[in-house]
């Protein structure tokens, strides 16, 4: 059968010495082969190119994203009273690739005039715990280790090594937008984390 | 240097050998472009490894993120959309030469002695082809997925004897969840793949032994070609040219994106792949006790008649021309498969008369939820009324038979009662006769049939049983609205309350959106949202139209867009002004929508805009204009070189 001689036949190379040259060809290495040969391979090359273009630049172009800031809106505050701090709740999108939740997150708002406002972050730059506004003695005091900061912020007493943490934000038409971000608690430096 | 290396490699390894093993052979007739398929095929099989690999860096085989992750990937990563594109249509490019490989070697007999393994290991091939192929829709848990998952577990449930245990085996507990999609993603992307390659290198190896059978005219036979580079030549061109059609089609149609999984949601009509739409087609055929026949029967007897061919089959006759009754199977077989798949497709399973049946369906699932109702009988008007009480959206509002919305009040037994049927058409036709501050829309444009068949299915409610009706009630002419008395309006903050919602994350189904717009939306917003219904006590006069939609409220990035509009849907708003008569209802915070629906709805608000919830966000390119770049260089490089090669 002439199918089972080509099959000898491909034997009979692999049993020809390996370095290349000196191996009788099947058919002679005509130029017309030679010139198929080469628009074969660089076909070959264009679609890996072309394939290797998204594979590459979908890996490298997501890697380098910086995480966004959003504003969030916190609410009105038309109807606050002024230079009292108020506690306000707002829902934060949190964005991380496909998986977005919404969480709950708080701030502090003093109100100075309907254009001006001071918005602290509510974590006490101590250890991280959630402090409170006492109206009675004018303060923001710490449950956990008793830090105690005035209204403006300043450390009045305590552990705490630096004041409170205040928030970019911007106002609207009396409409508070935060942008809620977390910093390094323990440190007398404020850094974003 | 470089044959150095080489031949320390050789001498360790036989690298030399196996690609000369690989590519050299001697081609008995020459080389053909009839013998391009095998090839097409094994790059392509490469191409879908590549992407497909590719893709795990971003999807998630999970029923709760699998759509996300998925949507992620084709909108926020740059080239997703080509990458998934090019799995997607690489896909269906991979069955259709898979079908023209085999085609080729049944008309060219080339299946016959000594091929008879060959054969074997390509009908095995083809058969991990369509497992791979049903496989992977099923992955991003959408629409789409979760309906071919559960036809495909409730196809192996039907298996005689062993029915139960295929069924639990397939899906991995037994109903579809989570364990349903891991199962299918370990077959499609470890198993079957996996066994895929060991078969094509087993395919290969047979194939290499004893070359392609050629033409079967001995004469034609002499002249001889060789499979390096004249061949590969052929093949090359013929792969270019797919990719780049590839390429094309994952520019200008993008796989579709069919919406988040909503099992309550009863408008979508779940079809498989078009590759199996024939098998889809067939199955109709099959009613109850023969349904085996369909499922598993058909199957299995068309699997052993490909795999035996050679066996019963064993005349050493390879022209067609002397294999007539050959030929004729041949032709009856494609003919089955290409008309079953143009019936298939275009077929509207659950659409039969104004596109209410698949409602009714759904109604039908809900009067079983509620134990058995005796309204399941009902007569025929009942039925419709029941159907219309569905597609006019008072469901939207009003929970009746323990489903539906909480904005209107709910219309049980209790309430309906001793409601005659002209205070009913009256109020529907114009509710603010008997409530002047009510927020109920006018149906003005039901037709006095449609609204006295939902008379029946209300007063059907009271009763319990079907009503029957005297001739047919004119319902009184609409009037003129009047405006309402200033009544002081319990809610003084206008403007929708609350934040966007989980609908506005994910990315809905346009035409989903359309049908649910048109029964949820329409009373009050207009067809395609263009309508300015009137809304007597608002500062504006009319309820906002949404084509074009307000200018605040647009943008022309689909996630800002979505956010803005989501909070209306989801938490309702009240119109600015003195006493507006309509209010937006929270179609979320009540229920009345699931939030897949919603997703849905935005999807169908941005398109009537302009803008396209499922954009590519960071595409570099353009999708088209990505593809016409591929084309220029193409043509560029290859032009160039032969023009090059010309002038030497």
């Amino acid at each position: 059968m002439v199918d089972n001689q080509n099959w000898n036949h491909t034997c009979a190379v692999a049993e020809a010495p390996l370095s290349g040259g000196g191996v009788p060809a099947l058919q002679p290495e005509t130029p017309r082969r030679r010139f198929l040969k080469l628009i074969t391979n660089l076909m070959v090359a264009l679609v890996a190119a072309v394939l290797a273009v998204p594979l590459i630049g979908g890996m490298i172009g997501s890697s380098f994203r910086l995480k966004k800031l959003r504003w969030a809106e916190i609410g009105d505050i038309s109807s606050l009273s002024l230079e009292e701090p108020t506690n306000m709740k707002f829902a934060y999108k949190t964005e991380d690739a496909y998986i977005r939740e919404t969480v709950i997150h708080d701030v502090w708002v003093i109100k100075h005039s309907p254009s001006e406002v001071t918005v602290f972050s509510p974590i006490c730059p101590h250890l991280g715990c959630h402090y409170a506004w006492h109206p009675e003695t004018q303060e923001f005091a710490c449950p956990c280790h008793g830090s105690i900061y005035s209204i403006t912020g300043k450390v009045l007493g305590g552990p705490a090594p630096r004041p409170l943490d205040t928030l970019p934000f911007k106002l609207e038409k009396e409409v508070l937008f935060v942008e809620w971000e977390t910093f390094k608690v323990g440190t007398p430096q404020k850094t974003r984390t | 240097m470089f044959s150095k290396m080489l031949r320390w490699i050789n001498e360790r390894w036989p690298l030399s050998t196996a690609i000369r093993w690989s590519l050299e052979e001697e081609m008995p007739g020459g080389t053909s472009y009839a013998y391009i398929f095998g090839s097409c095929v094994l790059i392509l099989f490469l191409f879908q490894v590549i992407t497909g690999v590719w893709q795990l860096l971003y999807f998630v085989p999970t029923t709760d993120r699998g759509y996300d992750s998925l949507n992620y990937l084709r909108t926020e990563i740059p080239f997703g959309w080509l990458i998934h594109g090019l799995h997607y249509w690489g896909a269906s490019a991979m069955i259709v030469l898979v079908g023209l490989h085999i085609s080729q070697v049944y008309i060219w007999g080339a299946y016959k002695n000594p091929r008879q393994l060959t054969w074997l290991i390509g009908v095995g091939n083809l058969l991990l082809t369509l497992a791979l192929g049903f496989t992977g829709p099923v992955l991003p848990w959408d629409e789409r997925g979760y309906w071919e998952a559960e036809v495909a577990v409730s196809s192996a449930g039907t298996i005689p004897l062993i029915g139960t245990l295929a069924r639990n085996l397939l899906s991995g507990c037994t109903a579809l969840g989570q364990m349903t999609v891991s199962r299918f993603f370990f077959l499609h992307v470890a198993i079957l793949p996996g066994i895929l390659i060991a078969f094509v290198i087993l395919h290969l190896v047979a194939f290499r032994k004893f070359g392609i059978s050629g033409p079967w005219d001995e004469a034609k036979r002499k002249l001889t070609g060789l499979f390096w580079p004249d061949q590969i030549f052929k093949d090359g061109i013929v792969v270019t040219l797919i990719f780049v059609a590839l390429v094309g089609l994952s520019a200008y149609w993008p796989p579709p994106y069919s919406g988040p999984l909503d099992v309550l949601e009863t408008f979508y009509v779940p079809k498989p792949e078009w590759y199996f739409l024939f098998f889809y087609q067939t199955l109709k055929a099959f009613h109850g006790v023969f349904e085996p026949i369909g499922t598993i029967g058909i199957p299995l007897i068309v699997t052993l008649l490909f795999l035996f061919l050679p066996f019963y089959d064993q005349s050493p006759e390879r022209n067609p021309a002397r294999r007539p009754v050959a030929m004729i199977c041949f032709f009856i077989f494609i003919a089955w498969v290409i008309t079953m798949a143009i019936i298939g497709y275009d077929s509207h399973p659950g659409i039969a008369s104004e596109g209410t049946s698949k409602v009714s369906t759904a109604s039908l699932q809900a009067s079983k939820v509620s134990s058995g109702d005796p309204a399941a009988q009902a007569s025929a008007t009942v039925k419709q009324g029941e159907q219309l009480f569905n597609s006019l959206g008072c469901i939207g509002c009003h929970t009746i038979k323990g489903r539906g919305g909480v904005v209107g009040p709910a219309l049980t037994p209790q309430l309906l009662k001793g409601k005659t049927r002209q205070w009913l058409i009256t109020q529907i036709r114009n509710p603010r006769s008997h409530n002047p501050s009510t927020i109920m829309p006018a149906f003005s444009s039901a037709t006095d049939r449609q609204i006295n068949d939902v008379v029946d299915f209300l007063l059907s409610v009271v009763q319990g049983k079907p009503v029957i009706r005297g001739p047919v009630v004119k319902a009184p002419p609409t009037a003129t609205v009047p405006v309402p008395p200033a009544i002081p309006s319990t809610a003084e903050v206008t403007g929708p309350h609350g934040p966007p919602e989980a609908a506005s994350f994910t990315i809905g189904n346009v035409e989903l959106g359309a049908t649910i717009f048109h029964q949820d939306c329409e009373p009050c917003h207009g067809p395609q949202g263009k309508d300015k219904v009137p809304n007597p006590g608002s500062t504006d006069g009319t309820v906002p139209p949404l084509n074009p939609i307000d200018p605040t409220l647009f943008n022309k990035t689909a996630q800002i867009f979505v956010d803005h509009i989501d909070p209306y849907i989801q938490h309702g708003s009240i119109p600015d002004g003195p006493n507006p008569a309509l209010h937006m209802l929270s179609f979320g915070d009540s229920q009345s929508l699931t939030q897949q629906m919603i997703a849905n709805v935005e999807a169908y608000v941005l398109r009537l805009n302009g803008v396209e919830r499922a954009q590519p966000v960071h595409p570099v390119l353009q999708p088209p204009l990505f593809f016409w770049l591929v084309v220029i260089v193409y043509a560029l490089v290859l032009g160039g070189f032969l023009i090059w090669k010309g002038k030497r």
